[in-house]
């Protein structure tokens, strides 16, 4: 975990693989006529938000613009999927308690895409004392908080307090992590960072229990062969000082990848005939594997030390000075 | 066939008997410890347990107060076992480590008799450097007996560069649930200094020791780590 050299020509490869997989299989994003009413949101809003939420990154930080373009291509059929925002309202109208459309709507608000009806109804939602009842995963409370920033909104708690009552703010027992918790902790940090975006957030106290213990997560889950997770704490991985590149993690996690470029979520099962059933068995962990491949190209001391200029230029949020550092 | 794997079930039971009998006598229960006690010297079997067991089969005596001092018996079943199962030219680092940590027991543990105890074998240790921390940690793990205070200081030296190593193999080995692996790591981080605090060793030596120690070997390991180094509960 400590010694290898970035590999660009592999990352490059393994995100410009991903993104061509993921605009073959756009339809599959598209959302139904009932996304508002009676559909399963765990099939249409999630896989659409996540698309949101990793390909914005992608377009506005990868070094290579076809790629960016690639991105950039999927991020744009995504707000056009939610009529430039207006899916929105019309969700939190049906569910104004529910905290996932502004999840979701906070992706396209930090990228400067935003809805006049949305701004008007989220802070007669999101300012009800029961917006800040505690909920059970203080992970996704984070979420929340990380979407209330992007648009602009109050914070309904204090993040520090949340994060320091997480799996990974109270750093457990690094044996003690089953697979639910090391969802958990990717997602902590993703948080933390908004996503890569701001890699300083994690404290050297933090980074010093990643870098002691991503070897062996990473090791238990490269044998479970569970790729969504390898990915996701490969990216994990690139958001530590000095970002440490496992260049045989890479190497299994690019041989897990099919040459049409999808990414499955497990090794073992066996890859579905029908394209609709392939699309929910690999769209998440082909998703993070672009978005772990870039944030591994983007590293401070990564392939290419670049900036992420482009994120930091977007939408007035905190820049990131020190990766825009040679 | 069948017979080689009822002689290996018969092994097996031996060693589990005679592992028990150890962690008993770390733990102060039980008479004097004596290996002659809980190996019989007439059992086919016994140099064989003893070759398994490696320097843990003499671990009581490591012990002030707790035992008398090795007897005649003992020296015998231990000569035997020595005479018997040498590593040969092309042995694994783990059978000559092994062999090297009863050979060293034996100087430290039990009286000189007529007859001295054989010089302690050279044993490589380029892997200590070279191996990838899994197969590192799962390699220690199987000279678990050498963590005994005073044995391999020249082992412990070199494994102190790996500490972090050794316990990314803890974390590994209690997340797949092999307990014997992770009892063995254990313990010889529980010997070495500079464990990283959030490991969380002591708690880990308990959780191993529920989880796990209805196998003897693995319950002796944590016995072993908590009698000698202080960790675990």
């Amino acid at each position: 975990m400590t010694g290898g050299r970035a590999d660009p020509g592999l990352l490059d490869r393994m995100v410009g693989n991903s993104l061509g997989w993921l605009e073959e299989m756009r339809e599959f994003f598209r959302l139904p006529p009932n996304a508002t009413t009676d559909a399963d949101p765990n099939l249409t809003l999630k896989p659409i938000g996540e698309l949101a939420q990793l390909t914005q990154l992608i377009a506005a930080s990868h070094p290579r613009a076809g790629l960016r373009a690639a991105a950039d291509r999927l991020f744009a059929f995504a707000w056009r999927e939610t009529r430039e925002g207006e899916l929105f309202a019309e969700l939190i109208r049906g569910e104004p308690h529910a905290t996932y459309p502004v999840e979701i709507y906070g992706v396209f608000a930090q990228s400067g895409l935003r809805h006049p009806a949305v701004e008007e109804l989220v802070p007669a939602t999101t300012g009800l004392r029961g917006w800040r009842v505690a909920r059970e995963d203080r992970t996704r409370t984070l979420s929340v908080l990380n979407a209330e920033r992007r648009i602009g909104l109050a914070q309904h708690t204090d993040f520090d307090a949340e994060f320091a009552l997480t799996g990974l703010g109270l750093m457990p027992e690094p044996w003690a992590l089953d697979r639910r918790a090391a969802y958990g902790v990717t997602h902590d940090v993703f948080h933390l960072t908004d996503w890569g975006r701001d890699r300083r957030r994690l404290s050297p106290e933090l980074a010093g229990y990643l870098r002691l213990w991503l070897p062996s997560w990473l090791e238990n889950w490269l044998e479970e062969q569970l790729w969504d997770l390898v990915g996701e704490l490969l990216a994990v991985a690139a958001c530590l000082p000095e970002a440490p590149y496992d260049p045989a993690a890479w190497q299994r996690l690019a041989g897990a990848q099919a040459a049409d470029g999808s990414v499955p979520e497990t090794g073992a099962a066996p890859r579905p005939a029908d394209r609709a059933e392939a699309f929910l068995a690999c769209y998440h962990s082909t998703l993070v594997t672009a978005f772990a491949g870039t944030l591994a190209r983007t590293a401070p001391d990564g392939a290419e030390a670049g900036p992420l200029a482009g994120v930091a230029a977007g939408a007035g949020r905190t820049p990131c000075e020190s990766e825009a550092a040679p | 066939m069948a017979e080689q794997t009822q002689g290996a079930v018969a092994l097996s039971a031996v060693i589990a008997d005679a592992a028990t009998g150890v962690a008993l006598a770390l733990q102060g229960g039980g008479d004097p410890y004596a290996l002659s006690r809980i190996l019989r010297q007439d059992d086919p079997l016994a140099p064989a347990a003893v070759r398994v067991l490696g320097a843990d089969a003499l671990a009581p005596y490591a012990l002030e107060h707790r035992a008398a001092p090795g007897g005649a018996d003992d020296e015998a079943v231990v000569r035997q076992t020595l005479a018997a199962y040498p590593p040969g030219a092309d042995a694994s680092a783990v059978s000559a480590w092994s062999y090297r940590g009863l050979v060293e027991a034996s100087h430290a543990y039990l009286p000189v008799g007529d007859q001295p105890w054989p010089r302690p074998p050279k044993a490589g240790s380029d892997w200590i450097g070279t191996d990838p921390w899994p197969k590192l940690a799962h390699r220690v793990s199987q000279l678990a007996a050498l963590a005994l205070p005073g044995l391999a200081a020249d082992l412990a030296d070199q494994l102190a560069a790996r500490t972090d190593d050794l316990a990314r193999g803890f974390v590994r080995a209690v997340r797949r649930r092999d307990w014997l692996q992770a009892a063995g790591v254990g313990r010889w981080l529980a010997r070495l200094p500079d464990v990283p605090p959030t490991l969380g060793l002591d708690a880990g030596l308990a959780f191993v020791r529920q989880m796990g120690g209805a196998d003897p070997r693995v319950a002796l390991h944590v016995v072993a780590a908590r009698r000698f180094h202080g960790r675990g509960w």
